[in-house]
C-alpha cells in the first residue's frame, strides 16, 4: 500500500497548484457573474466594491444575453475561427507539397516561409491594416490606383479603347468598415498562421513512406491519385491537431480586432468581455462564462473529430 | 509472356558507377532470383527494370518491346516490396483492388478478382481489416495479392521475405515457389540470402559491385562455381578456400573445398587439424578445425552425429574429384 501512498503525496503539491490556479480565477468569474460589481458608479458607491450583499442572481446574463453586441459576437467568432482554419488547412496543405519536392535555395525558402509565425500579432495587425489594406497609403490603394490608370491608358487605344472604356473605374475596399473588418481579421490571422500548418503538416510529410508510393506508382495511380490515396490520409492527424491547437488560439483573438476596426461590427466574445471589463465586471464575467461554455461546445467537436482521425 | 531482356545497361549515382553495363536476358516463366551481399546493386537492378530508377544508358526489353521510356505502371510489372508498402488507410480488399480501381475497372470486376486473389492466399478473413491489423506474414500475402490482380507479365520481388521470422520465411518462400509452379509467370527474385536463391531458382544471377559474375541454375553454381567469389558465396556452411604451397600441389593458385567433401578420421589423413567448436545439429555436424596451417579456420561437415571434443586433433581428407581449383585471377580452372 504505502508504496501506492508515496507517488501520490509528491504528485499532490503539483495537483494542487494546477487546480488552485483553474479553480480560484474560474471561481471568482462565476462569483462576479452573480453580483452586481462596476469600478465606477457615482450614485450607488456600493457597486463598486465585489459583496454578496449586491447579489443579482441572472441578472448579468440576461444583460449579456439581451445587449445587441451579443449574437454578433459569437457569430463572429465562429465565423472567423472557422475561415481562418479552412484558409490556413487548405493553404498549409498547399504549400507544404510544394516545398516537400527538392529544389535549390530550399532551406532559404522554408525559413522565409515560416516566418510571419514569428510576428508579433499587434505588429502584424498594424502593418496589415496600414501597409498593406489601407485603401489609399497601403499596397491595396496603390494596386487600385495602378490598375485604373492602366485601364485610363488602355482607353485611348485607337481600336480596343471602345472596348476598355466599357470598363468600370475601381474602388479601393475600406477594411476598417463595419462589413469588411473581419475580412481584414481573417486575412491577417491566416496569413500569420498559415506556417505553423504548413510546419506541421510539411514534418508530416517528409515521415511519408516511400515505398507506398513507389508502389502506387507501379500500381497506376496519378498523381493525384497518390494524394488522394495516401498522402491526404497520411495527413489526416497532423490536420486534426492543427485545426484544434488553431481552434484555442483563435477563439481568443483580440489585438488584431483592437487594431483593425476597435470591434465596430466586429466584436468577438474576448473582444466583448474586454468592452464590458471597462466598468461592468459583472457582465464581463457572466460573458466570460458564456465563453468558457462555447470554447467547450467547439473543444468537444473537435476532439470527437481528431479521435476519429486517431481511431482510424 | 514475361521475357525480359537487359541491353548494355548501366546506372551511376552522379560520378558513382554502381552498375557498368550489363546483358542479362531473362527466359519467359523463369523464376530469376539476382543474389549478392548488400551493395552490389542487385536492388538498383530490379528498380531499373521496374521503371522505379532511370537508366544511365543501355535499354531494356520486355517480349521485344523497347520499355526503357515507357512509365512504371505501363510496363506490365508488378513488384513485392521489402516493407510491404501496403496502404495503411484503406482495407486488405481496398489495398489488393487498388490497381484494378486505378485501371478504372468496374467495381463487380474488382471484387470478383480481389475475392479470388484472396481465397488463393488464404485472407478471405481478413479483407475488411488494415494492414496495421496483421501479422507480417499476412502482410507480405497481401503485398502478393495486389500483385497477382493486375495479371502481370512479370513479378518483382525486393527481397520480400526479410523482415519476417525464420520459420515463416520458410514457409512463405515455399508458397512464392508454388505460386510459380502454378502460375508459369515470369518472376524475378532479389535477395542477399543464398539459401533463398538455392531452394528457389531456376536461374541465379551473382552480383557484386554491380557485376554479373556467374548466371547459371543453382546446381551449376554448386558443381561449377566460375570464380572464388561465387564459390564462397554459394553453399552454406562457406567453401574453405585457401591458397598457398597446399594448393599449388593441386596444380592451383587457390583451391576450395565444401565443408561436406571432407573425410574426417580422428586417425590418419592429408591434414592435421585441432577441433574448435563442433557445432550438433542432429542431422548434421559442423567441425570447425584450427590450426591446419591452411587457412584461419577449416570448416566441415558430417553427416549425422560424431562425438568430438573442443581441442581434440583431427584428420581431413579433401575428396579429390570434388576440389575446385581457381588461378591467380580467381577464376576457374577445369
Amino acid at each position: 500500500m504505502s508504496d501506492r501512498k508515496l507517488p501520490r503525496l509528491l504528485q499532490t503539491p503539483a495537483v494542487l497548484l494546477l487546480l488552485v490556479w483553474m479553480l480560484v480565477p474560474l471561481g471568482m468569474t462565476l462569483y462576479f457573474s452573480f453580483i452586481r460589481y462596476v469600478l465606477n458608479n457615482l450614485r450607488r458607491p456600493e457597486w463598486t466594491t465585489p459583496s454578496p450583499s449586491n447579489w443579482r442572481g441572472f441578472g448579468n446574463y440576461e444583460f449579456v444575453l439581451n445587449s445587441k453586441d451579443f449574437l454578433l459576437a459569437i457569430q463572429n467568432s465562429l465565423f472567423i475561427v472557422c475561415s481562418i482554419l479552412f484558409l490556413t488547412i487548405i493553404l498549409g496543405i498547399l504549400i507544404a507539397v510544394l516545398i516537400n519536392k527538392s529544389f535549390p535555395g530550399q532551406g532559404i525558402v522554408r525559413v522565409l516561409l515560416i516566418s510571419p509565425f514569428f510576428v508579433m500579432p499587434a505588429v502584424n495587425a498594424v502593418l496589415w491594416i496600414n501597409m498593406i489594406l489601407d485603401p489609399v497609403l497601403g499596397l491595396q490603394g496603390i494596386a487600385v490606383a495602378g490598375l485604373n490608370d492602366l485601364i485610363e491608358g488602355l482607353r485611348q487605344m485607337p481600336v480596343l479603347g471602345g472596348f476598355f472604356s466599357l470598363w468600370p473605374q475601381f474602388e479601393p475596399i475600406s477594411f476598417r468598415a463595419t462589413q469588411t473588418s473581419a475580412i481584414a481579421v481573417i486575412m491577417m490571422v491566416t496569413w500569420q498562421w498559415t506556417p505553423f500548418a504548413v510546419l506541421i503538416l510539411m514534418t508530416s510529410l517528409q515521415s511519408e513512406d516511400q515505398q507506398q508510393k513507389e508502389a502506387a506508382v507501379l500500381d497506376g495511380a496519378s498523381t493525384w491519385s497518390q494524394f488522394r490515396f495516401l498522402t491526404l490520409p497520411h495527413l489526416g492527424r497532423p490536420i486534426a491537431i492543427v485545426v484544434m491547437i488553431q481552434a484555442i488560439f483563435h477563439l481568443s483573438l483580440y489585438a488584431e480586432i483592437e487594431i483593425v476596426s476597435r470591434g465596430n461590427g466586429n466584436k468577438n466574445l474576448p473582444y466583448l468581455i474586454g468592452e464590458f471589463a471597462n466598468n461592468n465586471i459583472g457582465a464581463a464575467s457572466a460573458t466570460g462564462i458564456f465563453a468558457v461554455i462555447l470554447a467547450n461546445i467547439v473543444a468537444i467537436f473537435l476532439l470527437r473529430m481528431v479521435g476519429k482521425t486517431l481511431m482510424e | 509472356m514475361g521475357r525480359i531482356v537487359l541491353d548494355q545497361v548501366s546506372k551511376s549515382f552522379g560520378d558513382v558507377e554502381v552498375i557498368p553495363p550489363l546483358n542479362l536476358t531473362i527466359e519467359d516463366g523463369e523464376f530469376a532470383v539476382f543474389v549478392g551481399p548488400s551493395g552490389c546493386g542487385k536492388s538498383t537492378l530490379l528498380r531499373m527494370i521496374a521503371g522505379l530508377e532511370e537508366l544511365t544508358s543501355g535499354s531494356i526489353a520486355i517480349d521485344d518491346q523497347d520499355v526503357t521510356a515507357v512509365p512504371p505502371s505501363k510496363r506490365g510489372l508488378a513488384m513485392v516490396f521489402q516493407s510491404y508498402a501496403l496502404y495503411p488507410h484503406m482495407t486488405v480488399r481496398k489495398n489488393i483492388g487498388f490497381p484494378l480501381r486505378m485501371e478504372k475497372m468496374p467495381q463487380a470486376e474488382i471484387d470478383k478478382r480481389v475475392e479470388a486473389a484472396a481465397l488463393s492466399l488464404n485472407l478471405t478473413d481478413y479483407l475488411d481489416r488494415k494492414p496495421g491489423q496483421l501479422s507480417g506474414g499476412q502482410r507480405q500475402r497481401v503485398a502478393i495479392g495486389r500483385a497477382i490482380v493486375r495479371d502481370p507479365s512479370a513479378f518483382l520481388f525486393d527481397e520480400p521475405l526479410s523482415n519476417l521470422d525464420a520459420a515463416l520465411r520458410v514457409g512463405m518462400r515455399l508458397e512464392i515457389s508454388e505460386m510459380h509452379e502454378r502460375m508459369k509467370t515470369t518472376m524475378i527474385y532479389v535477395t542477399h540470402d543464398q539459401v533463398e536463391a538455392m531452394t528457389m531458382a531456376n536461374k541465379i544471377v551473382v552480383l557484386q559491385a554491380g557485376v554479373i559474375e556467374q548466371i547459371g541454375s543453382p546446381l551449376d553454381l554448386y558443381h561449377k562455381p566460375q570464380n572464388v567469389f561465387v564459390a564462397g558465396f554459394i553453399g552454406s556452411p562457406k567453401m574453405n578456400i585457401f591458397s598457398g604451397p597446399e594448393a599449388e600441389k593441386f596444380g592451383a593458385h587457390t583451391i576450395g573445398i565444401r565443408p561436406e567433401h571432407t573425410d574426417v578420421s580422428m586417425t590418419s589423413g592429408t591434414w592435421i587439424g585441432r577441433v574448435g567448436v563442433a557445432e550438433h545439429l542432429g542431422s548434421d555436424t559442423f567441425i570447425h578445425v584450427h590450426d591446419t596451417g591452411l587457412a584461419g579456420m577449416i570448416t566441415v561437415r558430417i553427416t549425422g552425429d560424431v562425438s568430438v571434443k573442443h581441442g581434440d586433433t583431427i584428420y581431413l581428407t579433401p575428396q579429390a574429384e570434388q576440389i575446385h581449383k581457381f588461378d591467380a585471377a580467381g577464376m576457374r580452372i577445369e
